[in-house]
């Protein structure tokens, strides 16, 4: 089952010292064919933090623009565009990938496989999805820009009647092609966790990351092919002229059914792998495992089932939606929530917490997705969603739930994990203050977005009127947009300079990890493991390193 | 056990808050939003209250204990915490815990929406508007008019929707080209406007003025002009509003 590294490798040192055959150019192609999961989680990483990085850096035009009422530098058109493709990029270009390349990195290591089960779809899935992302960013550079219709593209205005140009096309098939990459992302992760987890591993030793990789991308092989569909036939109505989403059909409303179906569980397939993240830091630092692991597992099953059948709270105000049902079934996934954030309380409980920078990015994400969370119970009761739908209430409330998770756990794993991907660790100072720049600059900008909502302000507007109101929140909402983007100058020189920092010489810098990945050298061989301790529990490498404490299955 | 019995406590004090709901509603403030200008807000006005009551005294208990240990768990020695796994009583409270919230917000939120979703059967309803959005503007249809006359605006010339004061009315909404959002963010009260499909809402405005109007669904290049305002008017002066326009 599990193949051990040759034992050949003697150094946990796998980028040796240049030789001849280590040329930058020979670096490339063995990078761009490699079939390491480790390469290929690091291309995804790599490359869906630069889309990170171009997304955010459409938001500061955006947030720019609306400082103060009036167009200063933009036409409606091209700010539809951009906020069209920031929606999209931050979406199915950063954050979706960057889970793939997180699971990719982590997973295999974590259930102490030598690879994933088909290492050439792997990369294979990795050209789908920069290609399809390049494709659907190209359109900035069509005669007629890029796509305008919003990251939902609701039919009919995504119809070639409406939204003409080659743009719209890029995107769809664009987004249909990286879609694929990303479903067989999914059944890649499903059949190694099934099949490839070394002697030892039961599902229920898996840690909580591996867990949630596993749901997320059954969720995935759920909700990406209802989406593809959906392109395809959006396509074939732009192209070829059929009337699949002809609202004389009933278009509008089908869209609007198969694109939440996909984009509801996509919430969660981009909320879970990074609630495994902040699963993964919590009990290292805090020093104690996992609190309640079973009932944590429990509710990420729980989470994912209900995931899809809360698709049409996008849609209560679309008057043709079972209100009843769907509130019901929306306020019920607030318990598993809720069940999650206390197995992360109980962890920390009675510990012996020390805040380290990756522990502090957990820290950000908890309260800002308490806060997240709990305006998506207010939005769940319909008459208030009647009240504050589709405004800036609701971008606040996206943001506080996707930012707070996606971004500060994925900084929380960045610093985390980079000793066991570089074999380096990053510089704590920078670090603190990377993550409190992060903290205010993303408050700032959103929490005020709240009352804008509450105000009147719709989402999607190039502009408002000075008699609105609405001045004095946008310019503070700006204003912290820009220290939110200066935050990723220390982050960004941290990462330079940690090539200088000292060589990790343990497998775990941190001293207290639980999971397999700290039982392996940083950065690990090239197949992973020289040797697999005995897995006993959930804690293989804690159990490893602190043999006193070690506990069994046997009870509680 | 003492602290499972501390739990309980806790959940008796959440569910006789959230019991005491429907009390008092006179005196409780909007949070952000105007009271008495519609019959929506008549009803979403006090569940936006109590829910907010809700969120913040599970927000502020939850965030309590999170930074309990934030401040009071710290290491103090190399001295390993106890390794605890599982506490089955402290799981099933907060299992069972926040369900109970959820479901009596539930039991608030049917209420409520059925008041909100509530219309008489066509040509029953005291008076009737037909809204139909069009890629950037609004037409108003009012049907109560023998002429039925419709005032059409453009994103230069936003259109006025006058209401009678404190009479409901029944609004017919659908959209001619691609989706739109019908929004009077004052009333607390929205519903897309889709092409082929008409919509029905009924509600009665409530304080004479104006209040703005709103598109919010994405529908095209000039979304953000798709304005219109509000006018509240007396029942007599609707009446002559409605008289004086002239057949479209």
């Amino acid at each position: 089952m599990t193949t051990f590294a040759e034992p050949t490798i003697t150094s946990p040192n796998y980028s040796a010292p240049k030789s001849k055959g280590q040329s930058k150019g020979r670096l490339f192609v063995k990078w761009i064919t490699s079939t390491d999961h480790k390469t290929i989680g690091y291309l995804y990483l790599i490359t869906s933090f630069i889309w990170f990085l171009i997304a955010g850096v459409l938001a500061l035009v955006l947030r720019a623009e609306l400082a103060r009422p009036g167009l200063q530098f933009l036409s409606t058109e091209q700010y539809n565009q951009i906020f069209t493709m920031h929606g999209t990029v931050m979406l199915l270009m950063f954050a979706t990938p960057l889970f793939v390349g997180f699971a990719n990195v982590i997973m295999p290591l974590q259930i102490g496989a030598a690879d994933v089960a088909f290492p050439r779809l792997n990369m294979l899935s990795y050209w789908l999805y920069l290609f399809g992302g390049l494709m659907a960013f190209g359109g900035f550079l069509s005669p007629g820009g890029a796509a305008s219709f919003g990251w939902t593209a609701y039919a009919p205005l995504a119809s070639s009647q409406y939204s003409p140009g080659i743009g719209g096309d890029l995107w769809v098939i664009g987004l249909a092609v990286s879609g694929l990459g990303t479903i067989l992302g999914g059944v890649n992760f499903i059949t190694t966790i099934f099949t490839m987890r070394a002697p030892g591993m039961t599902m229920f030793r898996m840690s909580i990351f591996t867990w949630n990789v596993l749901l997320t991308s059954i969720l995935v092989l759920l909700a990406f092919p209802p989406l593809a569909a959906a392109f395809l036939a959006l396509e074939s109505d732009r192209l070829f002229g059929s009337h699949i989403f002809d609202s004389a059909n009933g278009g509008a409303m089908l869209w609007q059914h198969l694109f939440w179906f996909f984009g509801h569980p996509e919430v969660y397939i981009l909320a879970l792998p990074f609630f495994g993240i902040a699963s993964e830091i919590l009990p290292v630092f805090s020093r104690k495992p996992i609190f309640g692991y079973k009932g944590l597992i429990a509710a990420t099953i729980g989470i994912a089932a209900l995931s899809v059948s809360v698709w049409a709270h996008h849609m209560y105000a679309s008057g043709q939606v079972l209100l009843p049902f769907f509130s019901f079934m929306t306020f019920l996934i607030g318990v598993p929530t809720g069940v999650k954030f206390f197995n992360w309380i109980g962890t920390m409980w009675g510990g012996s917490l020390t805040f380290e920078t990756p522990m502090l990015f957990v820290m950000g994400f908890l309260v800002t997705f308490l806060f997240g969370g709990l305006t998506g119970i207010i939005l769940a009761s319909p008459p208030l969603d009647f009240a504050v739908s589709a405004s800036y209430f609701v971008v606040a409330h996206f943001h506080y739930v996707l930012f707070g998770t996606v971004v500060f756990a994925m900084f929380g794993g960045f610093y985390f994990w980079w000793p066991k991907m570089t074999g380096r660790m990053l510089n704590e100072r920078l670090g603190k203050i990377h993550f409190w720049t992060l903290f205010f600059g993303f408050h700032l900008t959103f929490l005020v977005q709240h009352w804008l909502g509450i105000k009147g302000m719709p989402r999607r507007y190039a502009d408002y009127l000075g008699t609105d109101g609405f001045t004095t929140l946008n310019t503070i909402s700006t204003i912290g947009s820009f220290l939110l983007g200066l935050s990723m100058i220390p982050y960004v020189v941290n990462v330079w300079i940690s090539r200088k920092s000292p060589k990790v010489m343990v497998d775990d810098p941190w001293g207290y990890g639980a999971s397999l990945e700290w039982a392996t050298s940083c950065p690990p061989p090239r197949h992973n493991f020289t040797s697999i301790p005995r897995i006993r529990s959930e804690r293989p490498a804690f159990d490893l390193h602190y043999p006193h404490m070690a506990h069994t299955d046997g009870g509680h | 056990m003492r602290r499972y019995r501390r739990n309980l406590g806790l959940l008796a004090i959440l569910t006789s808050t959230l019991l005491l709901t429907s009390c008092s509603n006179k005196n409780i403030s909007g949070l952000g939003f105007p009271k008495g200008v519609s019959s929506v807000n008549d009803t979403s006005g006090p569940l936006w209250y109590w829910a907010w009551v809700t969120a913040g005294i599970v927000g502020v208990s939850t965030f309590i204990l999170l930074m309990w240990p934030v401040f009071f768990h710290r290491k103090k020695s190399d001295e390993f915490s106890k390794q605890t796994r599982y506490n089955i009583p402290i799981e099933i409270a907060y299992t069972l815990i926040p369900f109970i919230i959820v479901a009596v917000l539930f039991a608030y939120t049917v209420r409520d929406q059925s008041k909100i979703t509530k219309v008489d059967a066509p040509g029953s309803a005291p008076h009737t508007i037909a809204i139909n959005a069009i890629q950037w503007s609004w037409q108003f249809t009012y049907k109560d008019a023998a002429t039925s006359p419709t005032v059409t605006g453009t994103p230069a010339q936003r259109p006025e929707l006058v209401l009678p004061l404190g009479e409901k009315v029944l609004f017919d909404i659908t959209a001619s080209d691609v989706d739109h959002g019908f929004w009077i963010p004052a009333f607390m009260i929205q519903m897309q406007a889709l092409p082929h499909i008409v919509n029905h809402l009924e509600f009665a405005a409530e304080k004479l003025g104006t209040f703005p109007g709103r598109c919010n669904i994405l529908c095209g290049r000039n979304h953000s002009q798709m304005l219109f305002t509000v006018k509240v008017v007396t029942p007599t002066q609707y009446t002559a509003y409605i008289n004086s326009l002239k057949v479209a």
